[in-house]
């Protein structure tokens, strides 16, 4: 069964412009210039029930506005959209009992309120029995080591302990279905540590889906094998994260740094028969070598480096999801400029 | 019902907020009831010089008045929504909302609401019984009932019409200076229509129907028998608005563009 079924998505937004000066601005009085910009070009995707999908891209790339429009809180221009098989706007009431959302940024808690009395309302809202909220619950509390602020009012709470109130408040009714809007950001890394085996535990109890955009990519590592990469409304990578690695990570690196004074050229022509590049760095201390996937030729390299020179250090690096994606949207720029 | 037990729940919820902050809860009650006696002399002073106004006695219109400012307590105890464009769409609260299995417009009314602001019922109710004992008017077994069906009525005017003016945010950006200006002109139901132009009467009447929240209902139990229809007219024209606002609301949730993160 698929949790999300996405076909033709799109969503345009009216962006005004305002011409310049003062004669301008009386001019968009009666007349605005305005463009239509899809935020959201034409998107296909499905998701399995019990994924768990990093959906990922730059600021403005249309993350939040996919989002939006999965969970409900937007109408789509065109397109169709197909969650927990319902239509999320039109039946919004009905199918919001079977999601659960974070946006990390915003909360779903009331301010005012002790912690358990935000969730103990959450629950009349949700109709959730008594039976199922002790059973469920305990356990997220407990998973989550929210004990200790239960009874303390939400504003009172640090980043660390709100989020993750506000995530054991998304999973109040134990919905199959979570979206993570940014749910690490800001947080330190042992509260991200914290809310990454709970993400893993509930998905692995639960079977929960879970759809989840962030800019830090170490926890799309952590979490999803799958990751849908989105650029200017358009979805230019679906896939795997680990064929991501092998299809646009380009090679190692391998730096050396000699004891003795080198020479750029003589490397060269020591290393003349392979497909490899040498770079020096500024401080003329590091040498590099690029080289592509071929364990063979890096080994190569570093015998031949190695007994030419005495060499003080040699650092093999793998380039890091971070560069990958990086390059992939440097790239994607150009075949959709 | 669903909704009827959670309108309690959040009244629960409220109530344990404001007991959180208990000198705040005490200075505020104090300030409000403070406010109510203030409003209070207010009136029977400014009135005191008007002897007769087109044809309405001093006590009539201090009789008006006090029936008004009940409605007005229960609009502005559950409709704090003048301030939905900031909170709502410039925050993008509205998104919180629009995840939650409860009706949009339901969930901004339990959020917002005010409950101290009952306190201006008591003092209408106080105003009522003043200016009424002194026109020696006499209370029928279905005063009471049909007291209770046009108050109701009044708040639904009232809330209609705000609620209309609320969703303009979903269709323009900019914020309005329209929310204040109606609240000015929905000072104007407070006192008999007949003394205005014909034009801004037939604007309080079926454009900005705020004379169906002061001196229609409140002319029924003046025994002013010239006015009965409108009187009656109050529970249909307040269903009528509400209903309209929304199904606008519902139509402006379809156009909310959300805010960006």
């Amino acid at each position: 069964m698929n949790a999300i079924e996405v076909n033709g998505l799109r969503k345009e937004f009216k962006a005004y412009s305002s011409r310049s000066g003062l004669s301008g601005a009386f001019r968009d009085l009666f007349t605005r210039n305005y463009k239509i910009v899809p935020a959201v070009n034409d998107i296909n995707f499905t998701v399995k029930q019990g994924e768990m999908v990093g959906y990922i891209g730059e600021n403005g790339a249309g993350k939040s506005t996919t989002i939006k429009m999965l969970t409900g809180i937007l109408t789509p221009t065109s397109g169709s959209v197909i969650v927990n098989g319902m239509n999320p706007h039109r039946e919004r009431e009905r199918f919001v009992q079977t999601i659960g959302v974070v946006f990390g940024q915003r909360s779903q808690l009331w301010w005012d309120i002790a912690v358990q009395e935000s969730f103990r309302l959450l629950k009349k809202v949700y109709k959730v029995s008594d039976a199922d909220y002790n059973e469920h619950m305990d356990h997220v509390i407990k998973t989550l080591d929210l004990e200790p602020l239960l009874d303390k009012p939400v504003r009172k709470l640090s980043l660390g302990q709100r989020m993750r109130c506000e995530l054991a408040a998304a999973l109040i009714h134990n919905p199959p279905l979570l979206f993570l809007d940014e749910p690490t950001i800001g947080l330190d890394v042992l509260v991200k540590l914290k809310i990454r085996e709970f993400l893993k535990e509930i998905n692995e109890k639960y079977n929960t889906t879970i759809l989840l955009t962030t800019h830090d990519l170490t926890d799309i590592e952590a979490l999803c094998e799958r990751v849908v990469m989105l650029d200017e409304g358009n979805i230019i990578y679906d896939g795997a994260l680990k064929s991501l690695k092998e299809r646009w990570g380009e090679g190692k690196e391998i730096s050396f740094e000699f004891l003795e004074k080198a020479e750029l050229n003589h490397l060269e022509t020591l290393t003349g028969d392979l497909d490899i590049k040498w770079e020096l760095d500024e401080r003329k201390q590091i040498f590099t070598a690029v080289t592509g996937d071929d364990e063979e030729i890096v080994s190569q390299v570093i015998a031949r480096t190695v007994a030419a020179y005495k060499v003080r250090d040699v650092k093999i690096n793998e380039p890091s999801t971070e560069e990958i994606i990086r390059n992939i949207y440097d790239k994607g720029m150009l075949q959709h400029g | 019902m669903f909704y009827i037990s959670m309108f309690f729940q959040y009244v629960a919820q409220y109530m344990k907020t404001r007991l959180e902050y208990r000198a705040d809860l005490i200075v505020e009650i104090f300030s409000d009831l403070l406010f109510q006696a203030v409003n209070l002399i207010f009136i029977l002073v400014v009135f005191d010089h008007t002897e007769f106004l087109n044809g309405w006695s001093r006590d009539e219109i201090i009789f008006i008045y006090g029936f008004f400012l009940v409605p007005y307590a229960l609009f502005s105890s559950f409709f704090n929504i003048w301030d939905f464009n900031e909170r709502y769409i410039v925050k993008g609260e509205l998104d919180r909302i629009l995840t939650r299995p409860i009706h949009s417009l339901f969930q901004i009314i339990l959020e917002r609401m005010e409950l101290e602001s009952l306190f201006g019922a008591v003092t209408g109710l106080a105003v009522m019984f003043y200016a009424g004992s002194r026109l020696g008017l006499e209370v029928s077994w279905s005063d009471p009932l049909l007291f209770v069906v046009f108050v109701l009525g009044g708040v639904l005017v009232y809330a209609g019409i705000f609620v209309m003016i609320a969703c303009i945010s979903f269709w323009a950006d900019a914020r309005t200076s329209i929310m204040p200006m109606m609240y000015n002109i929905g000072n104007y139901g407070r006192y008999p229509v007949d003394i205005y132009n014909n034009v801004i009467r037939f604007v309080l009447t079926w454009i900005l129907p705020f004379a169906f929240v002061g001196v229609y209902p409140a002319a029924y139990f003046l025994g002013r028998d010239e006015w009965y229809g409108y009187s009656f007219l109050t529970p249909v024209i307040g269903l009528v608005f509400f209903s309209l606002s929304v199904f606008i609301w519902n139509e402006g949730v379809k156009r909310y563009r959300g805010a960006g993160n």
